[in-house]
């Protein structure tokens, strides 16, 4: 069974920075990697545990500069291999900064070809960053897979998985052929913490980089233009309530509610 | 222009509709629309939908089946924007056909902004903590949010066609199971008693739901607490994938503060927080914050407002 798994190193929506004036600053906002995905992660690794293969973790840089975030993917990838992935692969390239999901779809589907064929492709419901949950349908149709989103739970019989997506009203079982690929939810297991030795051992599997050029891809097409990225304004009075004893901030918290209208003595 | 609407419910047309008419408002430009509808002709008719030229109904499918049944009515009707609900499944099938044809996509279309000529789209991104605004092109797919949009009165009414499913190969569907419908409605509460993985038994929930009752509020959660734990119904998780609540008070308990969480009850007038890490990103969001262990702090805090409430 060979696995892929695609990690996002996705702005780490708990970091962001700010300026004075109040303006995202994407450029010192680290990357980590997106939430769901150390779900996708653990799923590859159960599968190849329970049915051997091998697993292979795909990233694609999204966001500048690449001086400073390179090293944040190469982290991201660092981390599916001391969970558990037996190889890496990063595309990082100046012209797809910032992501576009259509095109990161077709630059990975280039790679996932490159080093398939695979069975299964696992990915997050949805990165932290983008929340676009495009990506899992765009990579599928590029390789020739069928897709199952949202799944909370996935059993793997010789050439058919069978996933269960989790809806908003209902839990729906899907029965595929393999390849499929699968988007999962941050439901479906436990991740995995890798030890310290797991995490030294990880640096001795192969975590190869590439540019644009040497894929074979001479250039791409934008089709949406992001023009800005503009933070929502929160305005709140952030105001710490300190005391001696718990009983005085109680009393305060209390005399707040009341001064607030939000509760009446 | 031309425009394909896919809905699940025929309520969903009516908001893509909306969406429809602010941004015709926007390019001055009026669009002839078209929908695929998964629900009934009697829920369209009682919906009352109007403002599109046909309504084509197809039953309840695979996202696959339907995908292939909307690139159908895509390649037939050559429309500049395709649109949908922001469900799951929508989601799900609008990137289908998005990849089908190489188009552009946009889920979540919060917003749409005039500048001199130029059109904006706005998309929550980051948890909802930021916005990406994006220049409006054709041809482009959207989900569309509940309610965002409202349309005008109009009376084209539709003409509706019915379309049948294809067949299936490799790919089905094995069973649907409904799920639980909670009986709360936490998106009408005027006091919400958020907890979060700062509790370590579903048992210390009881310190919440008592808040909860001497204050006159319900009890919400984050995404683990439902999802992960099933400690509590999933009527009571609050976030972008959850409910967004709007009250009078947020009375967040043991959470993070993650934005995907706390974006989500930004529109309550004001937010207490019970966190024993200073450092927890949930103070910035905060009005008034309580750096304590909920386990020392809410035995005492239930005591004094039992005392002053006289409860
Ligand atoms: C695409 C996407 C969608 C998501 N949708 C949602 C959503 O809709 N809703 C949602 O909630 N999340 C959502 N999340 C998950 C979100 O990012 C966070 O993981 C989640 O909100 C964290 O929940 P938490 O605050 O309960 O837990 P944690 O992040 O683990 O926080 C627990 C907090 O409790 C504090 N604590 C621990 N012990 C104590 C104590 N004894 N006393 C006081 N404080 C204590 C800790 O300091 C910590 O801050 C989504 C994520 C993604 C990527
Ligand atoms: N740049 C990327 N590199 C690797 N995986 C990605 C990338 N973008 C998206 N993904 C995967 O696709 C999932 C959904 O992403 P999105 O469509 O951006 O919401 C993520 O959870 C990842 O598993």
């Amino acid at each position: 069974m060979n696995i892929a798994v695609l990690v996002k190193a996705s702005l780490d929506t708990n970091m962001l920075r700010v300026d004075s004036s109040g303006r995202l600053l994407i450029e010192d906002t680290p990357l980590a990697i997106s939430e769901y995905d150390r779900n996708a992660v653990e799923e590859a690794v159960k599968i190849k545990e329970a049915h051997g293969g091998k697993v292979v973790a795909f990233s694609l840089l999204t966001w500048g500069p690449i001086a400073r975030k390179e090293k944040d993917a190469e982290n991201v990838l660092r981390e599916a291999l001391a969970m558990g992935a037996d190889e890496a692969h990063l595309v990082s390239d100046e012209s797809l900064l910032p992501g576009e999901v259509g095109i990161t779809a077709q630059v990975l589907a280039k790679l996932l070809d490159e080093h398939g064929p695979f069975d299964i492709v696992l990915t997050g419901e949805a990165s932290m960053d983008m929340l676009s949950s495009q990506l899992p349908a765009r990579i599928a149709e590029k390789i020739g897979a069928s897709v199952i989103t949202y799944v909370r739970k996935i059993e793997v019989a010789d050439g058919v998985v069978r996933a269960t997506r989790d809806l908003e009203d209902s839990l729906e079982t899907i029965e595929s052929k393999t390849p499929v690929v699968i988007s999962v939810t941050g439901e479906i297991n436990q991740p995995r913490l890798p030890t310290l030795l797991q995490i030294r051992r990880s640096f001795a599997k192969p975590l190869n980089k590439y540019k644009l050029s040497d894929l074979g891809i001479p250039s791409i097409v934008r089709k949406l233009d992001m023009a800005e990225v503009k933070l929502v304004t929160v305005s709140r009075k952030n105001i710490v309530l300190e005391g001696d004893k718990l009983e005085d901030i109680a009393e305060k918290l209390i005399e707040k509610l009341m001064e607030e209208g939000v509760v009446k003595g | 222009m031309k425009a394909l609407i896919y809905s699940e419910k025929a309520s969903e047309i009516t908001d893509a509709i909306g969406f429809l008419h602010v941004l015709s408002e926007e390019l001055n430009q009026d669009f002839d629309v078209y929908a695929l509808s998964l629900s009934s002709e009697e829920e369209v008719s009682k919906e009352g939908v109007k403002g599109l030229e046909k309504i084509y109904i197809v039953d309840k499918g695979t996202t696959k089946a339907i995908s292939d049944v909307l690139s159908n009515l895509y390649s037939e009707h050559k429309p500049d924007i395709v649109l949908g609900p922001t469900t799951k499944n929508s989601t799900e099938i609008l990137a289908r056909l998005a990849a089908k044809n190489e188009l552009p996509m946009i889920t979540e279309v919060a917003g749409v902004i005039g500048l001199d000529g130029d059109v904006h789209l706005e998309k929550p991104i980051m948890g909802g903590r930021a916005l990406a605004v994006y220049r409006f092109t054709t041809p482009i797919l959207a989900t569309v949010p509940a309610k965002k949009f409202k349309p005008k009165a109009v009376d084209t009414t539709p003409s509706i066609e019915k379309l049948s499913l294809p067949e299936e190969d490799g790919y089905k569907l094995i069973d649907v199971k409904p799920k639980e419908k909670g009986a709360v409605d936490i998106e009408a509460a005027e006091i919400v008693v958020g907890v979060g993985r700062g509790f370590k038994n579903k048992d210390d929930l009881d310190l919440a739901f008592n808040i909860a009752e001497i204050m006159g509020g319900e009890v919400g959660c984050t995404r683990p607490i439902a999802a992960d734990y099933n400690w509590l119904g999933e009527d009571r998780w609050i976030g972008i994938s959850g409910k967004k609540i709007r009250g009078k008070l947020y009375f967040a308990i043991g959470i993070s503060g993650a934005p995907q969480h706390i974006m989500a009850a930004m529109d309550s007038k004001v937010i207490v927080v019970v966190n024993k890490d200073k450092n927890a990103p949930i103070f910035q969001y905060s009005d008034y914050g309580i750096i304590a262990d909920l386990y020392q702090f809410l035995p005492v805090f239930i005591e004094k407002l039992r005392e002053k409430l006289g409860k």
